[in-house]
């Protein structure tokens, strides 16, 4: 291994770069035609292949008993309705196709070297979770960003002899030519975005997925958060997938479940563009065959690295300890739903899985700049080169106090690779200043108008918005850290509190943006009490007796950091705040409208226009209590 | 979306404690949801034979489908109506067979009553109807109390149709799930009223029947809303299914289905599943499917003190005393069954009838203990004594097997069974399922059987018309009170080497009671109905013209008494599967013993101790104690 592809962090990571070995023509083909005997991820005495696992979910008692109920409640004759569950698991299954995964293998390969992609994979880490393999079904959680992470664990299974994982599709992909069809002979299965009114589809996905967890001996993997974070910052996970996929274990079918939090992050989105744009209400064109050939087709340059770190495997059982009582357990165990109790300890599950995202997340060059190139723009004053690299070692160290991984081997090295793969965005002036690109002027026509979810925003702010925005965005990934202690400092900004006063303040923000910036309540305390001590070991601020106050000028750079982390979060929050005092009662639409339209018209960061930050405003001033959501 | 008008969102700084609470109320409302779409939808609703209104459908003074009913007024006599085979047909015979017995001329009009127009007054407060009425649905009419104030003895007619109930509910309430009974419970509990359990209202022991000196207000828990089966296993041939559900509904479903639950009571079109598990219900094919005891594997029951349920589903526990049994057979003392998980089989391919008949009484008796020796019992085989064999051909319809009593009798007597006396025979009737093979060897080895105790077949139509008109007969009753006949059953349970006997002195002793009071017109008559290893179920049949009698309930009720303790006095039990209720009382210590006496208070004691189902059925007094004591004290 070359000191390039090697860079040591910590005992137990050790990034490598799994395409370089690729490198070269033949590399590629020999490569995706190996022999290739996987790791499976549970010893069955039977391996089920995909038809297997079709036909087992259609026979199963679970759906005879759903059909029965649904033929009593809509009369509705039950063999049509056989024939709609049979329909519905063809639209889901997956199918397995070795001769198509290589093939598009090989291509994948060359359009990635095309795209001068690096993937540095945590071996030490992926090597731990495969050693434990072979016991009970796994679970891949990975964090979800880009298009990118529909194929890449599937890449690095194959890369590391692991069964290809069984991936949770959205069903736009479904919908498209040939590439539906593509993604499930890769073993995709799709799922509904909605589950809404359908509830024969709804309970065939259930058992399938159910069916796939229990029998399938590769791992599963979904998408905690059920969509692609177009801010590049976690969101509160979404339950349903996860429900469905512990179930057999909730009924003792199985005695445990692994789950594996994965992080993957990117030195440049793909998506970062259209992210930007869906952020301020300009919706994303639908999904097409011809839009994505174009788009490969367009994927010439350098789009970086991409890091992918695997979180310790966490054993289900363990995690939960107790699996509370349920009168569930009286029914046929084909039958059994989950409790309320046991609905909150998916939910828990699921929390620590995204918290666990988190931890493992690894902090690029491109945060590290972004946070740089954030502060001079807010600054207002363009850092020459050397400045840079200065401030970039400032951010490593304050990352790292944090607790933040940062892959960084040869800073100077680095910071020029990323200007070279976000040479669209940010770039030197001919004073080798770091600048910002402008982005080019859009035409706001009228259907455009139409389309926008929000407020109609003016062609001008959205040219000047959008370039900060994609900063912001690799900002975004980096918050976790910052923000406990940026919130004890905003706090005590203003004016001295008792140390019981602050943690109150502490709570009662943290509650209103856990939306915006998602975290586990369990340990909230620990994090609390974290931050405050950072706080206090770095002079944020001070503590005379009883009283908790601003620090001294030691820690005034670090303060100015931390304020801006969160001052567009709470800037959002005001300003949503203010809308519904104004309007006492509102529909939601309408109050996200009112929020960007103010934030468009007010000196505030351009950030503050993102309809996603106000929806989780307003869903934290819910979860405060401050608001009431009624159904209409 | 609304700004909360305590907590003013732009300080951010709203009550911590009521910010903490709508957490958890966000939390509950997305479980509540989960619990919701993913624990319910595999129910199956079921659609329900009898309405709420039971009235409109029901007849409000005594058995069964308004429509149906025995006429005697015309030419010949009728069944109305078409939901049974007899229906609309003339019965030549029966008029005669009932002047024969009766002295019954049915040509003056039929003393049908008027429905009551005014009740007593509801006793229960404004306030906790109101809060029962946001659990579920609550009526205080007078009607919707009325027909839930008692069972179908004798006694609960007759005040019903004079209106002479001394105690009716105050409030009937229809919850459709669980967990509404449990609000309900919880709800007597906290305002002092008495809930009774109400199934289909067919007890026959006076269970069901208003305490007289209750001074609580009642409300009757009606079952008939939760009516679901809430999963069905095929595999494993095994449901869940609401305790309300009506016999009839529950078969329907699972024959729709290709399945058989093949718990058939007599009263099955009517009584319902939690009824069956609190009366220790029997069925007519308990030989293939079991007794109510054997189908049940496992109940769910809302006590005052909790829920009782065994934690696990399993076939069979070594766990101490089953609790099981305390449930079964609580008589709505101890609390309300809610759901039941039960034994499902498959359709058998094949139901055949046959018939068997002896010269007499005792030669197909000891052909039932033969078979039952052997344990060859079809699904159902019965003996019925000469009186009842009677009175079968008296409900012969002219269509079916032609010509009149006699000539019938002769007609067998002649060609087939030379040599009994028709005023001696005595038929069996069975009822076969299984594969065709299973059947025609079973029924060449009860035929080679019966052939040694001198019987002969007699024809599957004989068979069947038998298990038709087990339906039929419960509507006899009200055509006897319309013309001032009383008729009533009572049934016990007997070792076989003591059957006999008891058949005859309790017979005897119903003749003798008669005599002494100067009833003339009277029949005494019985069957035996069920068989087992160690014995058998005798049914007696009794009726009699009440024209002598000053009260005629009065009477009757201390004829029955009379035969209850000879039935004692000579082996049998206090009862089979009617129950004790509050007409067999009596008998209850001796039979169980002082300790099980005390066993039975100190499971009242465990789970109602404030005696909410206050009943007052087996030794359970007004107060929540035992009557016995009372007594004594006086
Ligand atoms: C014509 C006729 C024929 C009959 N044939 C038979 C027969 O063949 N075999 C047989 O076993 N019985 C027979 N019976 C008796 C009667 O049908 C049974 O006792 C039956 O089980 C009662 O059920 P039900 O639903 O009508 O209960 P109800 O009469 O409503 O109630 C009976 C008792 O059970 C309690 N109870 C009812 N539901 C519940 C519940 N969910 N939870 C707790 N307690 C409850 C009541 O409080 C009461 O004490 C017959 C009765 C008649 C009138």
């Amino acid at each position: 291994m070359t000191k390039k592809t090697l860079i040591k962090m910590s005992e137990t990571s050790k990034f490598i770069d799994i395409l370089e070995p690729r490198k070269g023509e033949c590399g590629v083909f020999r490569f995706m035609s190996k022999a290739w005997y996987p790791k499976r991820t549970q010893t069955l005495d039977k391996i089920n292949t995909p038809q297997d696992i079709k036909d087992a979910a259609a026979a199963s008692l679970y759906m005879e008993a759903i059909i029965e109920a649904e033929s009593s409640k809509t009369g509705a004759s039950k063999e049509s309705l056989r024939q709609e569950v049979l329909q519905h698991i063809e639209e889901i299954a997956l199918d397995k196709k070795m001769h198509v995964i290589r093939w598009t293998g090989i291509v994948a390969l060359k359009v990635a070297f095309k795209m001068n992609i690096g993937i540095y994979v945590n071996e030490p880490a992926v090597l731990k979770v495969k050693s434990t393999m072979g016991n009970n079904p796994v679970l891949f959680l990975p964090t979800h960003r880009s298009y990118a992470d529909f194929c890449i664990l599937t890449y690095l299974c194959y890369h590391y002899d692991i069964e290809l994982p069984a991936v949770a599709a959205g069903t736009d992909f479904y919908s498209m030519a040939v590439i539906g069809q593509l993604l499930r002979e890769m073993c995709a299965f799709y799922i509904r975005r909605t589950l809404a009114g359908a509830p024969l589809y709804a309970a065939t996905l259930k058992q399938y997925v159910r069916t796939l967890v229990a029998k399938h001996a590769a791992p599963i993997e979904f998408f905690l958060e059920g969509t692609r974070s177009r801010s590049n910052k976690s969101l509160p996970p979404k339950y349903g997938m996860l429900s469905m996929s512990l179930m057999p274990l909730f009924a003792r079918e199985l005695a445990d479940v692994t789950v594996v939090p994965v992080n993957i992050s990117y030195d440049r989105l793909m998506e970062q563009r259209p992210y930007a744009y869906e952020l301020l209400g300009v919706p994303k064109p639908k999904e097409t065959t011809k839009g994505l050939i174009k788009w490969i087709s367009s994927l010439n340059g350098h789009f970086g690295n991409m890091y992918i770190n695997f979180g310790d495997p966490i054993s289900v059982q363990e995690y939960l300890k107790q699996i509370p009582y349920s009168d569930e357990s009286l029914k046929p165990i084909e039958l059994q739903t989950l409790s309320p109790e046991q609905f909150s300890q998916v939910q828990d599950v699921a929390d620590y899985v995204v918290g666990q995202q988190q931890a493992n997340s690894v902090a690029t060059i491109s945060n590290l700049l972004a946070l740089v190139l954030m502060e001079s723009l807010m600054t207002q004053r363009a850092l020459p080169y050397e400045e840079v690299l200065v401030e970039v070692e400032r951010m490593i160290k304050v990352l790292r106090s944090l607790g933040a991984t940062v892959f960084e081997d040869d800073v100077r090295k680095n910071v020029d690779r990323v200007l070279v793969v976000q040479d669209k965005s940010w770039t030197l002036d001919k004073d080798r200043r770091l600048r910002i690109i402008s982005s080019e002027v859009i035409d706001v026509t009228d259907e455009l108008k139409n389309k926008m979810k929000g407020h109609t925003l003016k062609a001008e702010t959205m040219v000047n918005a959008i370039p900060i925005i994609q900063v912001q965005m690799y900002v975004n990934p980096m918050l976790h850290y910052l923000v406990p202690s940026a919130l004890i400092s905003v706090i005590v900004q203003r004016g001295p509190h008792t140390r019981d006063e602050l943690a109150r303040h502490y709570r009662r923000l943290r509650k209103l943006l856990r939306h915006e910036f998602f975290h586990t309540e369990k340990t909230e305390e620990k994090t609390f009490q974290d931050a405050f001590e950072y706080c206090v070991s770095n002079d944020v601020v001070g503590v005379c007796g009883e009283q908790v106050s601003v620090g001294g000028s030691e820690g005034a750079r670090l303060r100015a950091l931390l304020a801006r982390a969160v001052w567009p979060a709470l800037t959002s929050l005001l300003l949503c705040a203010d809308v519904c005092t104004e309007l006492q009662t509102i529909e939601q639409n309408q109050a996200l409208k009112l929020v960007q339209k103010r934030a468009e018209s007010g000196p505030y960061h351009p950030y503050c226009l993102s309809l996603d930050s106000a929806t989780h405003c307003l869903q934290g001033l819910v979860l405060a209590g401050a608001l009431t959501r009624e159904k209409q | 979306m609304s700004a909360g008008t305590e907590s003013s969102p732009k300080n951010m700084s709203g009550d911590a404690k009521s910010s903490e609470q709508a957490a958890n109320n966000v939390k509950k409302t997305i479980s509540d949801k989960n619990n919701e779409n993913t624990r319910a939808d595999t129910v199956i609703k079921v659609k329900k034979t009898i309405p709420r209104k039971k009235q409109d459908l029901l007849k409000w003074y005594g058995w069964g489908y308004k429509d149906s009913m025995f006429t005697l007024n015309g030419d010949a006599a009728y069944f109305t109506g078409q939901r049974y085979a007899i229906g609309e047909k003339p019965l030549p015979h029966l008029k005669q067979w009932a002047y024969d017995n009766f002295r019954l001329v049915g040509d003056t009009q039929p003393k049908v009553p008027e429905p009551p127009t005014s009740f007593p007054e509801s006793r229960l407060p404004g306030n906790v109807r109101q809060e029962l009425e946001k659990i579920a649905p609550v009526s205080v009419e007078g009607m919707d109390r009325l027909i839930r104030a008692h069972g179908q003895t004798l006694k609960d007619i007759s005040c019903l149709r004079g209106n002479s109930f001394p105690r009716i509910p105050d409030a009937v309430v229809w919850p459709d799930s669980h967990g509404q009974v449990e609000q309900i419970v919880q709800c007597a509990s906290r305002h002092r009223f008495v809930i009774i359990p109400f199934g289909g209202g067919t007890s026959v022991s006076g269970a069901i029947t208003c305490p007289v000196k209750e001074k609580r207000p009642i409300v009757v828990l009606d079952t008939s809303e939760m009516n679901s089966i809430l999963w069905l296993d095929k595999e494993q041939l095994l449901a869940r299914v609401q305790a309300g559900i009506v016999g009839q509904d529950l078969e329907r479903e699972m024959r729709a289905r290709g399945f058989t639950v093949g718990h058939e009571p007599d009263s099955y079109e009517f009584s319902t599943l939690g009824g069956w598990v609190a009366t220790r219900a029997s069925g007519m094919k308990k030989n293939t499917y079991g007794n109510i005891e054997d189908l049940v594997v496992q109940t769910k029951m809302v006590t005052p003190r909790g829920v009782i349920e065994k934690s696990c589903r399993v076939p069979r526990i070594s766990c101490g005393p089953e609790w099981e049994h305390v449930i079964m057979g609580s008589e709505g003392c101890f609390g309300v069954v809610t759901e039941v998980t039960i034994k499902i089989r498959p359709l058998p391919p094949v139901t055949r009838y046959g018939s068997l008949v002896f010269p007499d009484w005792e030669s197909g008796f000891y052909f039932e203990w033969e078979v039952a020796r052997q344990r060859l019992q079809p699904s159902s085989i019965r003996l019925m004594d000469n009186e009842q064999f009677r009175f079968g051909q008296a409900l012969k319809t002219e269509s079916s097997w032609g010509g009149v009593l006699l000539e019938g009798l002769k007609r067998l007597y002649i060609t087939r069974i030379k040599g009994f006396d028709p005023t001696k025979l005595c038929v069996v009737t069975l009822l076969m399922e299984g594969t065709a093979e299973q059947v025609d060897e079973r029924e060449k080895k009860l035929n080679s059987i019966a052939a040694q105790f001198g019987g002969v077949p007699a024809g599957a139509g004989n068979g069947e018309r038998g298990y038709t008109l087990t339906f039929v007969i419960a509507y006899l009753r009200d055509v006897g009170m319309d013309y001032d006949v009383v008729a009533e059953s009572f049934e016990t349970s007997v070792p076989w080497d003591r059957t006999l006997s008891l058949c005859r002195n309790v017979k005897r002793r119903v003749r003798e009671e008669c005599e002494k009071r100067n009833i003339a017109h009277h029949l005494i008559s019985c069957r035996l109905t069920q068989t087992y290893d160690a014995g058998c179920c005798i049914y007696f049949y009794f009726a009699h013209n009440t024209a002598q009698c000053t009260d005629p309930v009065a009477t009757y009720e201390e004829i029955e008494e009379a035969a209850r303790n000879e039935i004692i006095a000579s082996g049998g039990s206090i009862s089979h599967h009617h129950g004790v209720g509050k007409l067999r009382k009596k008998w209850y210590t001796d039979t169980v013993s002082e300790p099980g006496r005390l066993l039975l208070l100190a499971a009242k004691k465990a789970l109602d101790p404030d005696n909410i189902f206050g009943v007052g059925n087996m030794v359970f007094g007004e107060d929540g104690g035992e009557d016995t004591l009372v007594k004594s004290k006086l």
